[in-house]
């Protein structure tokens, strides 16, 4: 009478809900591949008309001394903060909608953590391929430097140059995810107050290095680590980050 | 009849001391497999809060849940087989109807893909839009289809019908009649629209204030109370040291709403010259609902 239901087909593998994880969160392709492609195809071929036309109108050293500035532009910075709003969108939207699926929050996490390294992976062979293409061109026929400007650029090897891209891609999509972790988690009270203490830390931060007269060491520091040392610490922020997320999400309740 | 859903003691409590809500409180109840419960009460009586605790997607503060003979919380083993659309349900800003469609099939192994299509012609959902453009009606379509087409063991749906027009709630009615006839699941059904939905059920669930006020069989339920019309000293001496529901004057009439009257009491009230009406379900649960006598099948006050 009260004996309890049998299941009638068998529970779908672990791996198996974690993957269905990462194909929710991917699809609608337009949003992780063809958004994301077609923006930085748009403002490319705008800087390159840019650098073009400042080419256009200078010879020899000016052209040089140009082609050395342009290497300080934040053109290609943009798909960054892209990925890192794709990460908050995924988490705080896809979450309700899993959890209403059927998924465990354990599987939506791994879910989420694996689709944010696979993207990484895939935009940080884009990026390194574009480079590639870069130098081959010859600054694109105008000495421009679009995927190798000096916040990412490396004298290490391709592979390096595909390490850094892939570190800072990571960092961003798991800095979207724990913000996103946490405003599911406490809402908005909880994203306030987690941003105001980040900026507390870093006043905090910037003030104990302005008094002790440390700003020339750091910025020593930052220029021996280079842009692979740099990118290679962003590692252990976004490392904490997942972890940290993870055990957010593990006892989150999605809201309507 | 093998147990699906079994809660003992089930509390639920948003916040603390003076703030604190009781969304759920002290409520035991038994879902048996295979059939279509109602869950009935009014906005804000605790359904959603206690569909959510079912899914595990809300943890308890006091009480046990087994669904499936498992926590649910946390439990894949259990949540594989469930499939809960809110009627807030959110979706990811991106998704046109098309994604939901498309993503739905990946969670549920027993997903009609036929089924589906056919539903999305007959609610006439346009495929192509973008979820949060859809109209309250759509918006319910949407999870009335991926609750139908599922096939989950166990269904819920959460006032389904929210937007739908009069044809969208009777295609929905029929549509789960006769699917459930052919694929039989367990379907938990909220609503407060309780007398469309009445013929569909046979066991209702009535929460109250986060307490479960009844737990019966719809069929035990229709005749367990009827209304006893006349002149108004004769309703009150027929009434008095009886379980009254519900009391009702105008004048000189008075209708009380009396629970459990037996072939003895039937005819006792003929004999003083009242009358006899039949409950329907839905005066029922708003007669229950309402007063302050209501009788509590379980649960304490707040």
């Amino acid at each position: 009478m009260t004996a309890i239901a049998a299941s009638t087909h068998a529970p779908a593998s672990p791996g198996t809900r974690v993957w269905r994880i990462v194909r929710l969160l991917t699809a609608n392709p337009m949003t992780t591949v063809g958004m994301p492609l077609m923006v930085l195809g748009l403002i490319f071929a705008g800087t390159w008309f840019i650098w073009w036309l400042i080419m256009a109108s200078m010879s020899g050293a000016d052209a040089q001394d140009a082609a050395e500035g342009i290497r300080y532009n934040g053109a290609g910075a943009w798909i960054f903060v892209y990925m890192l709003v794709v990460a908050v969108q995924a988490v705080n939207l896809a979450f309700p909608l899993a959890l209403g699926y059927g998924s465990t929050r354990r599987a939506f996490s791994a879910g989420a953590a694996l689709t944010f390294v696979m993207l990484s992976v895939a935009y940080a062979s884009i990026m390194t391929f574009a480079r590639w293409l870069e130098v081959l061109t010859d600054g694109w026929g105008v000495l421009g430097s679009f995927f190798g400007t000096n916040y990412f650029a490396t004298d290490a090897g391709w592979l390096a140059q595909w390490w850094i891209y892939f570190c800072w891609f990571v960092f961003f999509f798991f800095t979207g995810l724990i913000f996103a972790a946490i405003f599911v988690r406490w809402r908005a009270f909880g994203l306030t107050t987690s941003l105001l203490a980040l900026g507390v830390l870093v006043v905090a931060a910037a003030a104990a290095i302005t008094l002790t007269d440390s700003w020339p060491r750091v910025w020593e520091t930052l220029l021996g680590l280079g842009t692979l040392g740099v990118a290679s610490w962003m590692l252990v922020p976004a490392v904490l980050a997942a972890g940290l997320g993870h055990l957010l999400l593990r006892r989150a309740t999605p809201r309507s | 009849m093998t147990t699906v859903i079994r809660v003992d003691g089930l509390s639920k409590t948003y916040g603390h001391g003076a703030n604190a809500v009781h969304a759920v409180s002290d409520a035991s109840v038994a879902l048996e497999e295979n059939r279509i419960h109602g869950l009935l009460g009014r906005n804000g009586a605790g359904k959603t809060t206690l569909m959510q605790l079912l899914t595990g997607q809300e943890f308890a503060t006091a009480g046990t849940i087994e669904v499936f003979g498992e926590n649910p919380v946390e439990n894949a083993r259990v949540l594989d087989r469930v499939c809960f659309i809110k009627e807030s349900q959110r979706y990811p800003e991106d998704f046109r109807v098309k994604h939901v469609l498309r993503s739905a099939p990946w969670f549920f192994p027993e997903w009609d893909q036929d089924f589906a299509e056919k539903l999305v012609e007959r609610f006439r959902l346009p495929v192509n839009r973008r979820v949060k453009r859809l109209s309250r009606g759509q918006l319910s379509a949407v999870g009335v289809i991926v609750g139908l087409a599922s096939r989950a063991p166990l269904t819920f749906f959460d006032e389904p019908y929210l937007g739908l027009d009069a044809v969208a709630r009777q295609l929905f009615y029929d549509t789960l009649l006769a699917d459930f006839a052919e694929h039989p699941r367990t379907v938990v059904l909220s609503t407060h629209l309780i007398d469309e939905v009445s013929n569909l059920l046979e066991h209702v669930v009535v929460i109250d204030d986060g307490r479960i006020i009844i737990d019966a069989d719809a069929d035990e339920l229709r005749g367990s109370a009827v209304d006893v019309v006349g002149v108004r000293s004769a309703v009150e001496a027929f009434t008095a040291g009886r379980e009254v529901l519900h009391r009702n004057a105008l004048g000189g009439l008075a209708t009380a709403t009396v629970a459990g009257l037996d072939e003895a009491g039937r005819a006792e009230a003929r004999a003083a010259g009242l009358e006899l009406a039949p409950v329907s379900l839905q005066q029922l649960v708003v007669r229950t609902t309402t007063d302050e006598t209501a009788v509590r099948t379980n649960g304490v006050p707040a």
